[in-house]
C-alpha cells in the first residue's frame, strides 16, 4: 500500500486553497473585489441562505479570495478552517467572543502584546468579560486562577516582548483537565517556526499584518481553528451546545462536529461584528505566505548573526532571546522551536532612557515604527510606544524597562545592518 | 440510537435516512439535510451504533448495522422510507433495500462499490496504529485536486476536517467499519432483489472506491440513475456538495 504523502509546507505555502481560475486560468489567485455575488436563481439563493449550499453571499462574511487565505493558513497550521479578519486584534476579539460572554472569565498571559493586554484589561471588563492574567510559566498560578466560569487561557507562542517561550503541551494539558480550550497568538512563530495544534493549542490566531505578509503594506488577521477540542464535553459552551436563535436555532455542535466553533465564529462574529479582511489585502497575504519559508529562514539566520553581535558588544547590558543560555526559557525553546525563535527580541543597552533615544535616532537602516515582521529591519522603545499605557507593575512583570529596545529584524544583507547597529550604539554610548 | 433532527415522525411518514460512512456521523450530511428540513420532508440522520453520539456495541456487520436502522424505523412507526449512504453507509442502505424491498422507496448510494474490499494492511494499521490508518483513509477518500484545496465550503480545509472526523471516533470504530466492509457479501444477488428507484453518485477521482469496482453493482440494478461527478474523489459530499445535493433532490 502506498504510503500518503501530504504535501510539504513549502508547497501549500504557494497552492494550498487555490487553483488555476476556472474561467480564464489565472496562475494567480484572482482578487474578487466584489461585495456580493449573483444568485442564479431565487431556489440556489435561499438554499445558500440557509447553509445547505456551498456559495458565497457577502464579503463580510466569506469571498473566494480570502476562501484561498482562509485555506492556506488551514493548511500551514493542520487546522480544519479559518476566518480572515481586518486586523489580527479582530480575530482576537472574535475568537473570545465567540465562546465568551457577559460573566466568562479567561486566564491570560502576562506577557501580551500591549493592544491585547488594553482588550482584555480594559474594554472586555465593560462587556462582562474578566481576564486574570498570570505567568504561564507558573502552572500552579494557572491552575489557582481557573474559576467555574473560566472558558480560555490565552498566551503568545512567544510572549510580547521578553520572548517568554508558551509551554504549549503544559499548558494545555492543564486547560483540557479543567474542559477549558487552549488559545495562542503565533505572530512571532508563524508555521514555519511552530505548528502550535501539534503541541495542544486549540485556537490560533495569527496578526497576517506581521511575518505573514511580511512587507508591511496590510493589516490582517486570521483565527485558525483547530477542531480537536469537544466543545460537547461540557456544559460550558452555550453557544455552540445551545440553539441559536440567530440562526434558526442552530446547534452548532449537532450540525457541524468538529467544525462547530468556526462555524460559529463565522455565523455570528463575522457576519456581526463585520471585522472583515478586503480580498485585496488577503491577496496580499497570500503573496507573502508564497515566500514565507524564505523568508522566515533569512530573518532567522540574519537574528541569530545580531544577537551573537550584540551579545558580545561592551554597550549592551543583555539580549533577551531564547536561543541564548541565559533566557529562561532556552531549554523550552529547543524543543519546541528547534528552527529559531523568531526574529523579534529585545535587549537593554548601557545606561539611561536618553541612551535608548540617542540609539533609535542614529539608526539608518532600522526604521523606528510600530510594527513588526517586516522584510525590513525595525526598531521600537517599548516603554513609551507599544507597552505605554500599562502601569509600570505590569510592566515590570512583562520584563520591561527604561533601557529595552525592540528590534525586528528583517531580510536585509546582514553585515550592513551589523554595521547600522554598530554606529549606533557607538554614537549613543559616547560619553 | 441517536438520529438529527431529533423529533417524533407523524404517522405514515416516509422520511429520509442518511446513513454515515466509515468513521464519520451524522454531521457528514448537514448541507442536504438542512435543505429537505426546509422542504419539509421528514429526515433521519443517523449515526450508527457506537458512532457520533450512539451508544451501543460496535458490530462488524453490514446486516447488523440494517437490522439496527430498521429497528429504529419500526420504533418510530415508520414503514417506509428512502435512504441515502455514503461508502459504508451505501452497503447497509443496499442490505436494507434487498432484505426489506417494499420499505425502501428509494435509495442513493454515494462512493459505492462492490465489493467493498479492504486493504488487509489497512485492515491491520486500523487494528494496531489507527492514526496511520486514518492518513491512509483521509489521503485516498479525496482526489488529488481536493488535496490542494479550493473547498466550495468556504474557508474549510477539506482533508483536515475529515481526518479531524475520524480521529474522533472511538476506540476500535475505524477498524470494525472497514472490517464491515470487507465482510459483506453477495452484494450483486441483493442488488437484484432491490425494488426501490436506485440511484449512485459517483467520484471520477475516487481512490477508495473507484468508479471501475462500482460497474458489477452498477449491471445489477434494475434500471439504475449513475451520475458520475468529474474530478470528485470518495468525500463526494464535501469535494462537490451543491452537485451531490441537485442529484439528491432528482431522486428524493
Amino acid at each position: 500500500m502506498k504510503k500518503p504523502k501530504d504535501l510539504k509546507p513549502s508547497t501549500l505555502s504557494l497552492h494550498a486553497g487555490q487553483r488555476p481560475d476556472s474561467d480564464f486560468g489565472a496562475r494567480a489567485t484572482p482578487i474578487y473585489q466584489s461585495s456580493s455575488f449573483v444568485f442564479p436563481d431565487t431556489e440556489t439563493a435561499a438554499g445558500i441562505f440557509n447553509v445547505e449550499r456551498a456559495g458565497h453571499v457577502y464579503s463580510r462574511i466569506t469571498n473566494p479570495t480570502n476562501a484561498v487565505l482562509e485555506e492556506r493558513i488551514s493548511a500551514l497550521e493542520g487546522g480544519i478552517g479559518a476566518i480572515t479578519t481586518a486586523s489580527g486584534q479582530a480575530a482576537l476579539v472574535l475568537a473570545i467572543t465567540t465562546i465568551l460572554e457577559k460573566g466568562s472569565h479567561l486566564i491570560a498571559s502576562k506577557s501580551l502584546y500591549g493592544g491585547s493586554h488594553n482588550l482584555l484589561e480594559y474594554t472586555l471588563p465593560r462587556f462582562g468579560i474578566d481576564t486574570t492574567f498570570v505567568d504561564l510559566r507558573k502552572t500552579n498560578d494557572i491552575k489557582k486562577n481557573i474559576k467555574k466560569n473560566t472558558k480560555l487561557i490565552f498566551g503568545e507562542t512567544l510572549g510580547n516582548p521578553g520572548l517568554d517561550v508558551l509551554n504549549i503541551p503544559k499548558v494545555s494539558k492543564i486547560a483540557h483537565d479543567n474542559n477549558i480550550p487552549l488559545l495562542v497568538d503565533s505572530t512571532f512563530t508563524t508555521p514555519y517556526l511552530m505548528q502550535p495544534f501539534s503541541l495542544g493549542a486549540d485556537l490560533i490566531f495569527h496578526s497576517a499584518t506581521k511575518f505573514l505578509s511580511g512587507h508591511g503594506v496590510v493589516i490582517g488577521g486570521l483565527l485558525v481553528d483547530g477542531g480537536k477540542f469537544d466543545w460537547g464535553s461540557s456544559t460550558k459552551f452555550k453557544t455552540l451546545t445551545e440553539p441559536y436563535k440567530g440562526f434558526h436555532d442552530m446547534n452548532f455542535v449537532n450540525e457541524y462536529g468538529p467544525a462547530a466553533y468556526i462555524n460559529r465564529a463565522r455565523k455570528e462574529g463575522a457576519r456581526d461584528f463585520g471585522a472583515c479582511m478586503s480580498p485585496h489585502t488577503a491577496f496580499l497575504v497570500l503573496q507573502g505566505i508564497e515566500t514565507l519559508n524564505l523568508r522566515m529562514e533569512r530573518h532567522i539566520q540574519n537574528t541569530r548573526s545580531i544577537v551573537d553581535f550584540l551579545n558580545s558588544h561592551q554597550s549592551v547590558k543583555s539580549v533577551c532571546y531564547p536561543e541564548l543560555e541565559s533566557h529562561p526559557d532556552h531549554k523550552l525553546a529547543k524543543d519546541i522551536l528547534p528552527k529559531g525563535c523568531g526574529a523579534v527580541f529585545t535587549f537593554q543597552l548601557e545606561g539611561n532612557k536618553e541612551t535608548g533615544k540617542k540609539f533609535i535616532e542614529q539608526l539608518n537602516l532600522f526604521s523606528h515604527l510600530a510594527n513588526v515582521g517586516d522584510a525590513k529591519s525595525l526598531v521600537i522603545h517599548p516603554a513609551s510606544t507599544t507597552h505605554h499605557r500599562m502601569s509600570n507593575d505590569a510592566l515590570k512583570k512583562a520584563g520591561i524597562t527604561e533601557s529595552t529596545i525592540r528590534l525586528s529584524v528583517g531580510i536585509e544583507d546582514c553585515d550592513d545592518l551589523i554595521e547600522d547597529l554598530d554606529e549606533a550604539l557607538t554614537y549613543s554610548t559616547r560619553k | 440510537m441517536y438520529y438529527f433532527p431529533a423529533k417524533k415522525f407523524k404517522k405514515n411518514s416516509k422520511p429520509i435516512v442518511f446513513i454515515h460512512g466509515t468513521g464519520m456521523d451524522h454531521s457528514v450530511w448537514t448541507l442536504p439535510v438542512r435543505y429537505f428540513l426546509r422542504k419539509k420532508r421528514d429526515v433521519l440522520s443517523i449515526d450508527l451504533p457506537g458512532h457520533g453520539k450512539s451508544k451501543g456495541k460496535l458490530i462488524a456487520s453490514i446486516s447488523k448495522f440494517s437490522d439496527h436502522v430498521f429497528k429504529l424505523l419500526d420504533n418510530n412507526s415508520i414503514k417506509k422510507c428512502s435512504i441515502v449512504g455514503h461508502s459504508m453507509g451505501s452497503l447497509i442502505a443496499l442490505e436494507m433495500a434487498s432484505a426489506q424491498p417494499h420499505r425502501v422507496k428509494s435509495m442513493s448510494l454515494i462512493g459505492t462499490a462492490f465489493p467493498m474490499q479492504v486493504n488487509d494492511q489497512l485492515l491491520e494499521f486500523a487494528k494496531s496504529d489507527v492514526q496511520k490508518a486514518i492518513d491512509i483513509l483521509t489521503f485516498m477518500g479525496y482526489s488529488n485536486q481536493a488535496r490542494i484545496g479550493r473547498n466550495k465550503n468556504p474557508g474549510m480545509w477539506m482533508t483536515e476536517s475529515t481526518r479531524r472526523l475520524m480521529q474522533q471516533s472511538k476506540k476500535g470504530v475505524i477498524y470494525n467499519d472497514l472490517l464491515a466492509c470487507s465482510n459483506f457479501k453477495g452484494g450483486l444477488e441483493k442488488a437484484k432483489k432491490v425494488t426501490a428507484k436506485v440511484q449512485l453518485i459517483l467520484g471520477s477521482n475516487d481512490f477508495l472506491t473507484p468508479t471501475r469496482k462500482a460497474t458489477d453493482l452498477i449491471d445489477s440494478f434494475d434500471n439504475p440513475d449513475v451520475k458520475e461527478i468529474v474530478n470528485s474523489g470518495h468525500t463526494l459530499m464535501v469535494e462537490d456538495p451543491n452537485k451531490v445535493l441537485d442529484y439528491l433532490i432528482e431522486a428524493l
